[in-house]
């Protein structure tokens, strides 16, 4: 019989870039098949291609046996071919409910939307994996986490023949990626085929059946995961051996830089506290909805806090807006890389001027020499892929983004550094040069708030770890020697679900 | 993912004909296409109607003309680029002239102090449309749709009919011209206008965070860019500006008309847009809003030289902009 999925000689060209070169690979029906490689390897590209989204300029696409010729989306789509993007593509005006059903709402007489029977099928999608969202909600009311569990529902909301999910997990924590899994196994069971994208490669291991593994848009390889191992699996991609080590112990730590007190910032944060010392790398972790994102947009100001003070260098501040944590000194890399942190038409020079638009001028005037000099040498130090500085960020792999993003930030040379989600989408050889960064950031003695909702992160990065849940702030563990499951207990300790916080957040927004 | 500059752009030049090429070429830099628009326009013209269109006469028409758009276009093309527009710029224009009138006309005042409250009551009149859209938090279109009624309204009770004659020392200001071209103030000032303001948004760190804001107003907040403060001086730029076109067109005219500027708004978003601002904000230069008015401007000329009714003008005019901006779909950086 023939596979479910035949790729033979796929190329792409993007002017500059060679996205995909002579890719072939087979997937079986029922088979999860991981899809691995560098940011920038081509994985999203592959995906878009089998996907309608991208056009390709070479070879052939197979669906059990039968070659498809040019599609679009909607085409695939009937073909039963679902996607989730990486980069999302959900309307943030519409409700969840209609997002899920975009072009196919459940209809009554006269083709009139059946509001109910669309609302009550988005429900049961989404209670699939696990988790409880008002499929009423609009969309721009969900967190980052939220989003993307929508996103999943609605590539479920289909008959499936496969599926394609780009780097999934890359907002979820633990719980809500293993209910995906579950989901994912069973519709393996049913035998769709399944395309999995990650960096991480833990996942890859519980997950997926076989690897296939891009090299600079070349196939590097492809193993059953059984035979293979972590070691091999990051020499094929990256080429040479990575390490997580954790930092060694000793850097110096200096004066507190951040001290936040009792903060309030209805609805998501009741009364946290923190400290974070200079050279000190403090990792907040809790589960999705536990308030940690706001938390620390409440210190940069970017959101209105009620109560409770912050302390910079012993400074109190009240800041009225981003700018006056700016002005502190806080620097803040936000969750959303393409809704708040990115400007996606712009190039990476732009980009990285946005925040130290002062530093690139002489007098009053925007110097471009000064912005490119400065954005070259970040794409040097950061080994940011990309043909030019000039390249357009929307253009850019998804990882190589991240790593654009944090290099508008690194720009303004910040006391206060805080990084929520510092590695989403970011590839172990890339992850590994970011670590290396915020470390070398710590040594100078910047002092770090990370934000991680990945737990093996936290333990590589943090010299002390704080736990909210229920928006508090409940307790706080040393880096070293701490355990996931003692993070984990931390976090749960005080929460009941999620899903509860959230009802009771959304009741007092209204 | 390789970085093969030579061998990518061999296979993607294979593929593509010379024509391809050129259009694509043209089509990365709106500027340039305008520019090579006009000039052609300009040189064809000449040639086909040497005895109306290349005379002194005709050329000081058709610049003194395009002055007040001119003028709103520099503002209207910071607005658009950070995101937003104004539509209330006519009836601002028009309000602005009259209040510029009953000073110096009915009151007396001297001329300068007129010249001055003009541009007031236009800067004003933008303050109150900024202080909408960014402390409300009312939509641009609809903000402006609604003042646009508001203030064409309270020009017609400040002034009922308009100020005519309004004063001599107040005309002068409109009417002096220069000795070499003998082109009225309007112009100048509307070149003034484009040369310093296209340096100032081309250039200047304060005005390169429009471009942020237009890009990606969240992302430009969290960059500690303040977005309503700026986005509430490009609507009192753009009102001053209006101010002063409605000013300098009174003060040529000797007469505050209540009906000036009906209608003008859409002009200058044509040539906005024409220019190489997007609805979506974050691009444009003022160069290039200014070669959009030029452009219409040429073509206005030439079917009032063949004496095409004016009817037909408007459909000449969205012809020439859908045109133009589907070029856009040509673009090299556009996404595959
Ligand atoms: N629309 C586009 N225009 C130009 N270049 C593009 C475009 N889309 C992708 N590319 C380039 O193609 C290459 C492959 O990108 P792709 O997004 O497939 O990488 P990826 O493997 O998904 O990486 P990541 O892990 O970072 O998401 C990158 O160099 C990227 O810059
Ligand atoms: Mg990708």
């Amino acid at each position: 019989m023939a596979p479910r999925l035949e790729i033979n000689g796929l190329s792409k060209f993007f002017p500059g870039v060679r996205a995909l070169d002579d890719v072939s690979m087979n997937v079986e029906a029922g088979e999860i098949r991981a899809l691995l490689g560098e940011n920038g390897a081509g994985k999203s590209t592959l995906g878009k291609i089998v996907a309608g989204v991208y056009s390709r300029d070479q070879g052939t696409v197979l669906v059990d046996g039968a070659e498809i010729g040019t599609l679009d989306e909607k085409a695939a789509g009937d073909l039963g071919i679902g996607i989730v993007h990486q980069e999302g593509s959900l309307v943030p005006q519409l409700s969840v409910a209609e997002n899920i059903f975009a072009g196919r709402q459940p209809t009554q007489w006269l083709g009139q939307v059946n509001v109910r029977a669309m609302r009550e099928q988005a429900k049961a999608l989404i209670a699939q994996l696990g988790v409880a969202i008002d499929p009423a909600l609009k969309v721009s009311a969900l967190s980052p986490a939220q989003a993307q569990i929508v996103e999943i529902a609605k590539a479920l909301s289909r008959d499936l023949r496969i599926l394609i999910l780009d780097e999934p997990t890359a907002a979820l924590t633990l719980t809500e990626t293993e209910k995906l899994f579950d989901v994912v196994r069973r519709l393996a069971g049913n035998g769709v085929s399944v395309i999995y994208v990650s960096h991480r490669l833990a996942e890859i291991f519980a997950l997926c059946h076989s690897v296939t593994v891009l090299k600079d848009g070349r196939l590097a390889g492809t193993r059953k995961v059984a035979e293979t191992s972590t070691d091999e699996l990051i020499r094929l991609m990256v080429g040479r051996d990575v390490h997580f080590s954790r930092s060694p112990a000793g850097r110096k730590i200096g004066d507190v830089v951040l001290q936040a007190q009792n903060v309030d910032a209805p609805p998501l944060v009741r009364s946290a506290s923190i400290t974070v010392r200079a050279g000190e790398i403090v990792c907040l972790a809790g589960l999705i909805g536990s308030g940690r994102s706001e938390f620390c947009e409440a210190i940069f100001g970017a959101r209105r806090r009620h109560g409770g003070s912050v302390r910079i260098g012993g400074t109190a501040i009240d800041p009225k807006g981003p700018w006056d944590g700016k002005h502190a000194g806080i620097g803040m890399v936000p969750e959303d890389r393409k809704a708040a942190g990115l400007f996606l038409g712009m190039d990476i020079v732009n980009n990285v001027a946005a925040t130290v638009l002062s530093r690139v001028s002489s007098g009053a005037n925007f110097s471009n020499r000064k912005a490119e000099a400065l954005a070259r040498n970040f794409v040097d130090e950061l080994r940011i892929a990309t043909p030019s500085v000039h390249q357009i960020v929307g253009n850019l792999s998804g990882g190589n983004q991240q790593k654009v993003l944090l290099a508008k930030w690194l720009a303004m040379e910040p006391r206060l550094l805080i990084v929520d989600e510092p590695t989403r989408g970011v590839d172990v050889g890339a992850r590994s040069e970011i670590y290396r960064l915020l470390r070398a950031l710590a040594d100078k003695g910047v002092a770090l708030l990370v934000v991680s909702s990945d737990l093996p992160e936290v333990l590589a990065l943090a010299d002390r770890i704080v736990v909210m849940a229920e928006g508090r702030t409940v307790g706080e563990l040393p880096g070293d020697g701490a355990s996931e499951e003692q993070v984990l207990r931390l976090a749960t300790r005080y929460t009941a679900s999620v899903a509860e916080v959230r009802n009771q957040a959304d009741m007092a927004e209204a | 993912m390789q970085i093969t500059q030579p061998l990518a752009e061999t296979a993607e030049r294979r593929r593509e004909n010379l024509l391809v090429r050129i259009v694509r070429r043209l089509a990365d830099s709106r500027e340039l296409t305008l520019f090579v628009l006009v000039v052609a326009l300009a040189l064809a013209m000449s040639i086909v109607y040497p005895n109306n269109f290349p005379t002194a006469s005709n050329m000081r028409a058709v610049l003194l003309n395009l002055a007040p758009v001119g003028m709103l276009v520099c503002g209207m093309m910071l607005l658009m680029i950070g995101g937003t527009f104004d539509l209330s710029v006519g009836s601002t224009l028009a309000f602005s002239g009259v209040w510029a009138g009953v000073v110096a006309g009915w009151w007396g005042w001297p001329a300068e102090s007129a010249v001055l409250v003009g541009i007031l009551v236009g800067a004003l009149c933008g303050l109150v449309n900024g202080l909408i859209v960014t402390r409300i938090g009312i939509n641009a279109l609809i903000a402006t749709l609604g003042t646009l009624t508001i203030y064409r309204s309270l020009t017609y009770v400040t002034a009922g009919t308009g100020v005519t004659p309004i004063s001599d020392a107040f005309a002068a200001y409109g009417r002096a011209a220069d000795p070499l071209f003998r082109i009225q103030s309007p112009f100048w000032a509307m070149l003034v206008l484009v040369l310093v303001g296209g340096w100032l948004v081309a250039r200047t760190r304060f005005f390169r965070q429009f471009y942020f804001i237009g890009g990606n107003p969240r992302a430009a907040q969290l960059s500690g860019i303040r977005v309503d403060r700026l986005i509430l001086i490009g609507f009192v730029i753009m009102g001053a500006l209006a101010g002063l076109a409605g000013v300098l067109g009174a003060a040529r005219l000797n007469s505050a008309v209540v009906n000036a500027g009906v209608g003008i708004e859409l002009k200058v978003i044509t040539a906005t847009v024409l220019g190489g601002a997007s609805l979506k904000g974050g691009e444009g230069t003022i160069l290039g809003g200014i070669l959009g008015v030029l452009f219409i401007a040429l073509i206005e000329n030439a079917m009032i030289i063949n004496a095409i009714g004016v009817f037909w003008q408007g459909l000449v005019v969205g012809l020439v902009l859908l045109f133009a901006v589907s070029l856009d779909r040509f673009k090299t950086s556009g996404r595959a």
